[in-house]
């Protein structure tokens, strides 16, 4: 019989993963009045679940998982349309960003692909804006510093996700992995 | 292709993105002409407000200058709401003595066919928060933590008129 893509092991830690973004989401509430500002703790988990399930896929997995769970939680908002999409983005984005750059291990690639993943989600809710015919941004100098806002927040995640992947490495939790496939 | 390459490129593709959202942003911005409605000027991007049918004035984002912003914690979700009192808003650009208690104000959105409405006395009362929050692609929220306009469901999502109707 052909093996599956993904154990069922690694399924259910991305399905683990996939809810902490949710949760976090709703129970983790920084005192930030900025756009985007989630991405610290998102793109960590995000880079934390794509270096744990070293695979082609594994991000969008947790992407579409917690888009699943955010939608039907009523999370964003814009409606269920926008954070399905904008969640999904999340993850699609970040594994495009690794399958270009490489390990979420790595130093230099973890915030960029970081930035990328979360600019996807950027993306997703300005594009749908346009499409429903919302009106231009109110303020134009606004939409640049959600831009910036995102890339940062988006880059400062990854980076976390990697310095957590490295502790986990150091700790033998990928060893640990190993044996139970 | 060494990594190094491979970072430049993705470097370069965040960028090009950027960029675009960008050009694309300004390309609509300079394709709405300011339009002008009698002696009303409405910018790119600016709300009309009506009263009693007929155009007075635009807000527009430099009326931000203006007003003060003001915040408090939504219940749904436990985020912080920021932004400026319709009150504020409407004061601006009208005389009080225009406005009755029972004066109905209605915030809609042609994108999202959504509308509240809220008497001038709801929205003259603070306590109510009914106020636009600055969403993060730049355009307006109508929130508030009144009945019937305290969820996520009920507040509108970007506003593009404000219609008062004094009669």
């Amino acid at each position: 019989m052909k093996p599956r893509y993904f154990s069922t092991f690694q399924l259910i830690l991305l399905a683990q993963f996939a809810a902490l973004i949710v949760v976090a989401k709703i129970a983790l509430r920084l005192p930030l009045q900025l756009p985007g500002h989630s991405g610290l703790f998102w793109m960590a988990i995000v880079m934390v679940g794509a270096g744990v399930v070293p695979k082609r896929g594994a991000a969008t997995l947790i992407g579409l998982t917690s888009a699943i769970l955010a939608a039907f939680l009523g999370l964003g908002d814009f409606g269920a349309l926008d954070t399905f999409l904008s969640y999904l983005a999340v993850g699609v984005a970040t594994d495009l960003a690794l399958w270009l750059m490489g390990s979420p291990e790595n130093l230099a690639v973890a915030p960029l692909a970081g930035a990328t993943g979360h600019f996807g989600k950027f993306l997703v809710k300005w594009a749908l804006a346009g499409i429903l015919g919302a009106p231009m941004g109110f303020v134009a100098l606004g939409l640049l510093k959600s831009i910036v806002s995102y890339l940062v927040f988006g880059a400062l995640g990854g980076f976390l996700g990697a310095l957590t992947l490295a502790a986990l490495r150091r700790a033998g939790f990928f060893a640990y992995l190993a044996e139970r496939k | 292709m060494k990594q190094k390459t491979r970072i430049n490129i993705g470097l370069l593709v965040l960028v090009v993105l950027v960029g675009s959202v960008l050009g694309i942003e300004a390309w609509r911005r300079a394709r709405a002409e300011r339009q002008t409605v009698g002696e009303v000027v409405l910018t790119p991007g600016s709300v009309p407000i009506y009263l009693d049918g007929q155009l007075i004035a635009g807000f527009q984002p430099t009326d931000l200058e203006q007003l003060s912003k003001v915040s408090f914690v939504d219940a749904e979700q436990g985020k912080t709401q920021e932004g400026w009192l319709l009150r504020d808003v409407l004061l601006l650009h009208l005389q009080r003595k225009r406005l009755k208690a029972d004066s109905l104000i209605t915030v809609s959105s042609s994108s999202r066919n959504k509308s509240a409405r809220v008497t001038w006395a709801q929205a003259d009362e603070a306590a109510n928060w009914v106020m636009f929050d600055l969403s993060g692609r730049g355009t307006l929220k109508l929130v508030s933590v009144l009945e019937g306009l305290k969820t996520r469901d009920q507040w509108v999502q970007d506003v593009d008129r404000i219609e008062i109707t004094s009669k």
